[in-house]
């Protein structure tokens, strides 16, 4: 809407998607939750099966914005804007899900991974539209970071990192970087450290030095670079410590 | 002190204070707060068409060719016109500033040759709807040929590419005076301490934008329009002088107005051209400004650069003071308040501030950019001027080894009245006793105490002082004795009515501050009512009482004395006819609580509202050779400058890794006289200083090196919202005024005065550990993080402190 409202986009035909069924509701379907286009930001922000079993969307619908946008802004909306600077970007690609999407030829289904492919832009064709997004509910361990100069303003810099934990360790660990970079993105360099290895506060220095190293952020009036870099660093070092004292 | 006049209405009652400095909750909000205000969005005529703008997308140019004539045959479009189509109908507004050394500019109401800042109006069109005008105006047809766009201050002051081609050497205004023994006190000085201050551009940013509706009538020849502004009279003035509409029927109405903060205090081209457009095409034209309009069109504020120098003895006193002011104004004056009022208010204004300095000199700049024009944004000039005298006061306390409050204790004012370099007199104020009071509040020891044992864990918290005197009551006499040349005055109407109720009349519109509410209790005071009795309709419409603006921390003070002075007229009339009723003599009348009694006699007493009634309706009441009206409308402008003091304490922490600043805590000390409302003085002390701190950390309106602007929205445009929003802990001071209504003095616009420097002292307190002194706002996150990390240190600070190392374009 900010888009159509600025004249920056003019398109000729909008398509309300308000009356379409089955898009606005949030499914337990055991080893994963499946979660509707059209379910609110208000909605995950206070739905109690999230709030149990994946904290992680919880915590981060806090952040998007103010309550009176967080009423109207979709999750599907946002997801599909894939704003490099959104919450729910960067978080479903820290939680490896699923996007289911539909249009004449059919559904198909996207991983994180090879849907959000730049800045405002996805793998999602013209003549599709998403309809639903399944996030497994194994990555139990979490942590979200946003540094925002205000709250409801856009992040700076996010990061979320999450993992299944197994024998005091995380198996599979996924760190993502959001806002402070032009489209969302995962920190290998992260996710190696911290595969297999004992969460310590001297794992989360060095977690913290790799992802100023391999993060290559924007610059803008908001922040240079090496401001971004700086803030990056000290979110990963924040997460980690956070998902030791969690795991 | 220069000789002023001296005049009747300049006089104010005695009064009794009743409701006066009570917490009476506000009359307006019921309405406003249940969504029955009407504003000017909300007010649509029959007929109306819409009216859109097309600004320049470049800062500078020469405009080789502009044809509207797709514009004009698309849909639903009235009227089209360029700079060429208005210009005979006016040539533009002449801005200046009455002062010495100002050089006027006219900013046309389109842009015809040149156009000078992003953002100018280029091309007005009407049509059906808001939607069609705003379609046609992407459909113009234009030339142009890229000039220079100048965007620093001072490399316009150096000279090189003009800015403007009416101001060929781009000064706008340059002056200066020197009062005192000035260089003796700076050769003698044991020691020196300056520095350069940058007060960022920043926008006042009002809730609700500006809009303008014209509706003319062409039987009558009548002319209604609508405008949120703070100057309505002012409005109509200019649409005779400048446009030729007949005064006596123009009307200028002003429906609720959801903030203005003096942005709404200047005569825009906006509200020159909906006149002429809605008498073209013979219906109504409305026209609301949208959010990056007013971001980018509605008047700048506060972008200046300010030198200062104290020298100090060996005992630590200032002996001397030097500033010098140069002011960033953007393409042109913004009339009446122009690109002269920041930097000349900075210095010519309490140039010592709260100090007993006996040699002051000031010198003030300001230089034409390609930028939108800077006027007035609450408190203008003062802010800045504040933030250096304040500022460098801690540069000094920190360079003799002082804390805060005991150098203002050394340095400040303590005998009144007190005569300052520039022959001004203060006739009184606490300013001893504001930092004292602070001192207490924030238990300096146990403040110093906490911040060393957090600094052992690595947090850093700091503490910032600011203490200020403002002049407030804008008057002919505060312009006058400031060697300007404006005058001021306002009137109210009074009328009781049969049954003892009163309505008031004043010539002030308002933006929220509930004039309403303190206006009904000065009236009912003076009347010796309740205030439930009182209605007080601002300034609706100028077909009522005379208004010179609700500016300059005015409201309270002139509103509240033309209020009293016309409640008085009535007053007497009534005691008149008491007197006459209780058969005793009317030196012996007295009205409160509702009733005329008989002083000293314990029985002998009417209700006023029985007096009234007589008055309407019983001739036998009267007194002989009685002349029974109950209405009177009288004027009121201060006799001399009053001046207004308090002070700011701001507890802030720094966060180490993401350099954000988090406010814990303000505390605020206010003397504004005696206080009508401490409801009312709080809010505006909490909102003033919430956009202090927005104007210190959050705020900047950005420019590229091309003159572009780059904070359009509120998304890259960071005001402060209420989860910044610290806790307050407020005291009042009451130092009446020795000639205003009731004692009261002004303070509308303390809080942004004094905010911004409590909070850059603040931060450099907390920057301590660091060796390093910031002294450019706004101060980012990045700009505090590299405070912290060492690689600022001081020296490159003094170097960088002209340009920011974002650089201010």
């Amino acid at each position: 809407m900010p888009l159509l409202a600025m004249r920056l986009a003019a398109p000729s035909i909008l398509v309300d998607l308000q009356h379409v069924p089955n898009l606005s509701d949030i499914e337990d379907r055991g080893d994963h939750i499946r979660i509707g286009a059209r379910v609110t930001h208000r909605e995950i922000e206070r739905s109690a099966l999230l709030a149990d079993r994946l904290p992680i969307l919880s915590a981060a619908a806090s952040h998007i914005a103010h309550p009176q946008i967080r009423s109207r802004g979709t999750f599907g909306g946002s997801t599909a804007h894939a704003d490099p600077s959104g919450e729910w970007p960067t978080i479903l690609l820290a939680l490896s899900a699923t996007m289911q999407a539909v249009g004449p030829h059919g559904n198909r289904t996207i991983e994180a991974d090879d849907f959000f492919v730049g800045p405002f832009t996805s793998t999602l064709r013209d003549d599709e539209i998403l309809t639903h997004v399944s996030i497994p509910t194994t990555r139990t361990a979490w942590s979200f970071q946003e540094a925002a100069v205000k709250k409801g303003d856009y992040g700076l810099a996010l990061i979320a990192a999450t993992g299944t934990p197994r024998g005091g360790v995380l198996v599979d660990p996924r760190v993502t970087v959001g806002a402070a970079v032009g489209s969302v993105t995962r920190l290998v360099a992260v996710e190696r450290i911290l595969t297999d290895e004992p969460l310590t506060d001297e794992l989360a220095e060095e977690a913290a030095v790799a992802a100023a190293e391999s993060v290559k952020p924007i610059s803008d009036i908001h922040g240079s670079s090496d401001y971004r870099r700086k803030l990056v660093a000290s979110l990963v070092r924040r997460a980690v410590v956070e998902l030791k004292n969690g795991a | 002190m220069k000789k002023l006049d001296s005049h009747q209405h300049m006089t104010t009652p005695v009064i009794a204070a009743r409701s006066v400095g009570t917490r009476v909750l506000r009359s307006e909000d019921p309405r406003l707060l249940s969504g029955r205000g009407e504003f000017i969005a909300d007010i649509n005529l029959p007929g109306q068409l819409h009216v859109a703008f097309v600004r320049s997308p470049v800062a500078h140019a020469r405009i080789i060719h502009m044809d509207l004539s797709a514009i004009r045959d698309a849909d639903g479009v009235a009227l089209a016109w360029s700079g060429q189509d208005v210009a005979p109908l006016c040539e533009g507004l002449v801005g200046e500033m009455a002062v010495e050394g100002c050089f006027p500019t006219t900013m046309p109401l389109l842009a015809k040759d040149e156009v000078l800042y992003v953002g100018e109006p280029i091309a007005v069109v009407v049509a059906d709807s808001r939607y069609a005008a705003e379609d046609a105006c992407e459909l113009i047809d234009w030339d142009f040929e890229e000039l220079p766009a100048v965007t620093n201050a001072d490399a316009a002051l150096a000279g090189g590419p003009v800015a403007n081609p009416q101001l060929s050497d781009n000064l706008g205004l340059k002056g200066g005076a020197s009062f005192g023994n000035v260089s003796e006190a700076f050769e003698q000085a044991d020691q020196v301490v300056q520095g350069r201050f940058y007060t960022c551009r920043v926008s006042a940013a009002p809730m609700e934008t500006r809009g303008v509706i014209a509706d003319y009538e062409w039987a009558s020849k009548g002319l209604r329009l609508w405008s949120n502004t703070q100057m309505p009279h002012y409005l109509k003035y200019m649409l005779t002088a400048y446009l030729g509409f007949p005064e006596q029927g123009v009307e200028v109405i002003t429906p609720d107005t959801g903030g203005g903060f003096g942005q709404k205090a200047h005569v825009y081209p906006e509200e020159m051209l909906l006149p002429l457009l809605a008498r073209e095409v013979g219906r109504p034209v409305k026209w609301i400004e949208d959010r990056r309009e007013n971001l980018i069109a509605g008047a700048h504020a506060h972008e200046q650069f300010v030198d200062i120098a104290y020298a100090l003895d060996a005992d630590g006193k200032i002996t001397g003071v030097r500033t010098d002011a140069l002011g960033d104004g953007g393409a042109y004056h913004m009339p009446p308040w122009s690109m002269a009022v920041e930097p000349w208010c900075a210095v010519v204004m309490t140039p010592t501030g709260i100090y007993d300095i006996p040699a002051a000199e000031y010198t003030y700049s300001a230089v034409a950019t390609n930028k939108t024009p800077v006027g007035a944004y609450r408190g203008v000039g003062y802010m800045a001027g504040t933030l250096a005298r304040e500022c460098l006061a801690d540069d000094a306390a920190r360079a003799l080894g002082m804390s805060p409050f005991e150098f203002r204790r050394h340095n400040v004012v303590r005998d009144f009245p007190w005569t300052n370099a520039q022959d001004i007199v203060y006739q009184e104020g606490s300013w001893l006793e504001t930092i004292n009071v602070l001192e207490k509040m924030v238990d300096y020891p146990a403040f110093l105490q906490r911040q060393s044992e957090l600094r052992e864990q690595g947090r850093y918290i700091g503490l910032g002082l600011s203490v200020f005197v403002e002049s407030s009551g804008e008057s002919t006499a505060t312009s006058q004795e400031h060697g300007l040349g404006d005058v001021y005055h306002d009137t109210a109407t009074v009328r009781l009515n049969p049954n003892g109720t009163a309505n008031v009349t004043i010539g002030l519109s308002a933006q929220g501050q509930g004039l309403a509410t303190t206006m009904a209790q000065m009236a009912a005071d003076t009347l010796g009512i309740n205030v439930e009795h009182v209605s007080v309709q601002t300034a609706r419409s100028t077909s009522h009482a005379y208004g010179s603006g609700t500016i300059g921390s005015r409201g309270a003070v002139v509103a509240g004395g033309a209020v009293a002075r016309a409640a008085d007229v009535v007053r007497e009339k009534v005691r008149l006819v008491a007197a006459n009723m209780l058969e005793a003599s009317v030196d012996d009348i007295q009205l409160t609580d509702g009733l005329a009694s008989v002083k000293g006699v314990a029985d002998a007493s009417v209700s006023i509202a029985d007096v009234a009634t007589s008055i309407y309706f019983d001739t036998s009441s009267w007194p002989e050779d009685f002349e029974p009206s109950l209405e009177a409308t009288q004027a009121y402008d201060p006799a001399q400058a009053m001046f207004s003091n308090g002070g700011h304490a701001i507890l802030v922490e720094l966060d180490p890794e993401t350099g954000f600043v988090r406010f814990e805590k303000v505390y605020s000390v206010e003397d504004c006289g005696t206080v009508i409302n401490p409801n009312i003085v709080e809010g505006q002390i909490r909102g003033g200083v919430l956009q202090g701190i927005g104007a210190s950390v959050f705020e900047e309106l950005a420019y590229d090196e091309s003159g572009q602007i780059l904070t359009t929205t509120f998304l890259d445009y960071g005001l402060p919202t209420m989860d910044v929003a610290p806790p307050f802990e407020i005291h009042h001071l009451e130092t009446p005024s020795s000639h205003s209504a009731s004692g009261v003095k002004g303070m509308g616009e303390s809080g942004l005065i004094a905010a911004p420097a409590a909070v850059l002292n603040a931060v450099n307190d907390a920057l301590t550990p660091f060796n390093v002194v910031l002294r450019d706002l706004p101060l980012t996150p990045q700009r505090v993080l590299k405070a912290m990390s060492g690689e600022l240190s001081t020296a490159q600070q003094e170097a960088t402190s002209t340009q920011g190392e974002t650089g201010h374009a």
